[in-house]
């Protein structure tokens, strides 16, 4: 079962379009959702949150369609950004008076159990909370009206590295529940390294892969080798490859293609989720 | 839609002074001069409230926050044209009650004694500039907006002088009167016309 199910989705802008994209977010894992800056991961967001509307292509989100039943499907998500809209001139106590008469499921008690845990004033003021603090509230937010599916759009970037963990932790506390599922954008992978299950990849508004984190880190490799192995077919094998005058280091898509190819002549290494983004979005040659 | 109406009233209780402050100078500015200041306190104090309530929403890009919660953006829309209507009976109720009681603590004002049908007339004419202003406040991105609002209330001041004179001039002839009845007919329709379009305007607006 599927917690979002895009299909086909295509939004033009001026200098920027989204292609054809078609994505599922399995239901009771976390996603990541990577890709460079301006790589559509924000514009693919709001498209599951009908905050703007496709020019072709649909979206599902928990089993119901975007945006006929988008109220019954805000009922079950949560959003989670350092940029939630709030009036920021309301304390946290006037904002959740706001907010939680909106939802069915709200539970005051696990909100106020949440403030405590994240240290949060009740009478702070929105304006006076940090980056980090904001998103701490808006995850107070969503998982206190009972979120089934929480979408998060890059939510550790600028956040210290104590919170950073700390805010992985509890959504893996959250996964807890077999129900759940998370999307969560960054272009931050090593986040990802740590708590997805599922990678999407997005670069230049089009739909890279879709797979279990575990199957891409085993099947694309980092090949690193001397000059004298390189012509212009064997480039053709690599992603992406980066030339020294000592040598080259290239990610490949196929490790196990790679290792008939090159035998012992090379060494290979497993790669990160940086790797396979950097190689990918680079592609071709990169000259060191 | 109550939900929305709360939202409003609580992201705007600490500005609220500022309507009874556009009130006050309003009804200091307009009393001695105008006898139609029953008019032209009420509905500038009413649209300045309207104004207030859309300005906060576009503030923050609070629309982007709004859009989030479990609720249709045609909601978002009706309760806007709802709260228009509460600003508009509310501060021409408040402004005919401090017109009646002028008239009875200084006489010397000189006011006239004000009817239903000028309580009616002056909602309507409150329902129409916002018939004409939230279609173009949600057409327009943040910028605009706050451009929108601006110039509403600049053309207020501007206009009120001879607006008054032409007002004057035609409920002396008793057309007025006639028309009272007329309007509402029309004013509804207007605004029923310029609350569909404000949701089609708004549907497809990216966020």
């Amino acid at each position: 079962m599927n917690a979002i199910e895009i299909r086909k989705i295509s939004k033009a802008y001026p200098h920027f379009t989204i292609d054809e994209v078609s994505l599922d977010v399995k239901q009771g894992y976390i996603t990541g959702l990577i890709g460079p800056n301006g790589a559509g991961k924000s514009t693919l967001i709001k498209l599951m949150l009908g905050m703007i509307y496709p020019d072709s292509g649909t979206v599902k989100v928990l089993g119901r369609d975007m945006p006929q039943q988008e109220v019954d499907i805000k009922q079950r998500v949560g959003i989670v950004s350092d940029e939630g809209g709030y009036y920021d001139h309301l304390t946290i106590h006037d904002t959740k008076k706001l907010i939680a008469p909106f939802y069915e499921k709200w539970n005051d008690a696990k909100f106020n159990r949440y403030l405590e845990h994240f240290e949060l004033s009740p009478r702070k003021k929105i304006n006076a909370l940090s980056k980090g603090m904001k998103i701490k509230f808006s995850l107070a937010i969503a998982l206190s009206h009972e979120a089934e599916l929480l979408i998060m759009d890059e939510p550790t970037s600028g956040l210290d590295p104590v919170f950073r963990r700390e805010l992985l932790d509890l959504l893996a506390d959250m996964m807890l529940e077999e129900k759940n599922s998370i999307i969560f954008s960054t272009h931050i992978t090593t986040d990802l390294d740590r708590i997805a299950d599922y990678i999407a990849f997005l670069n230049r508004g089009k739909l890279i892969f879709n797979e279990a984190k575990d199957d891409v880190l085993n099947r694309y490799a980092i090949v690193k080798g001397g000059p004298e192995l390189l012509d212009a077919d064997i480039r053709k094998e690599f992603v992406g490859i980066r030339e020294t005058s000592i040598g080259f280091e290239g990610l490949v898509d196929n490790k196990f293609t790679a290792k008939q190819l090159f035998g012992s002549y090379v060494v290979m290494d497993k790669p990160s989720l940086e790797d396979i983004m950097y190689f990918t979005v680079k592609g071709g040659r990169i000259h060191a | 839609m109550l939900n929305l109406l709360r939202k409003d009233f609580i992201a705007l209780k600490s500005s609220l002074w500022i309507s009874v402050l556009h009130f006050v100078i309003f009804s200091v500015t307009f009393m001695p001069q105008l006898d139609t200041s029953l008019y032209f306190i009420g509905i500038i104090t009413a649209f300045a409230a309207l104004s207030l309530g859309t300005a906060i929403d576009i503030k923050n890009n609070s629309h982007q926050f709004l859009i989030t919660l479990p609720i249709r953006r045609n909601q978002i829309i009706l309760a806007k044209y709802a709260s228009a209507v509460i600003y508009a009976v509310f501060w021409i109720v408040v402004s005919f009650a401090v017109h009646w009681l002028a008239n009875i603590i200084i006489p010397e004002l000189g006011k006239p004694n004000y009817s239903l049908a000028d309580i009616i007339i002056s909602i309507e004419i409150t329902l129409v500039l916002a018939s004409i202003y939230l279609p173009l406040f949600y057409a327009l991105n943040k910028k605009g907006a706050t451009v929108i609002n601006s110039l509403f209330i600049v053309s207020f001041i501007i206009f009120a002088q001879p607006t008054t004179y032409m007002i004057n001039n035609i409920n002396e002839s008793g057309f007025l009167n006639q028309l009272t009845f007329l309007f509402p007919v029309a004013t509804l329709a207007l605004f029923g016309a310029s609350y569909y379009l404000t949701t089609k305007l708004f549907a497809r607006r990216a966020i």
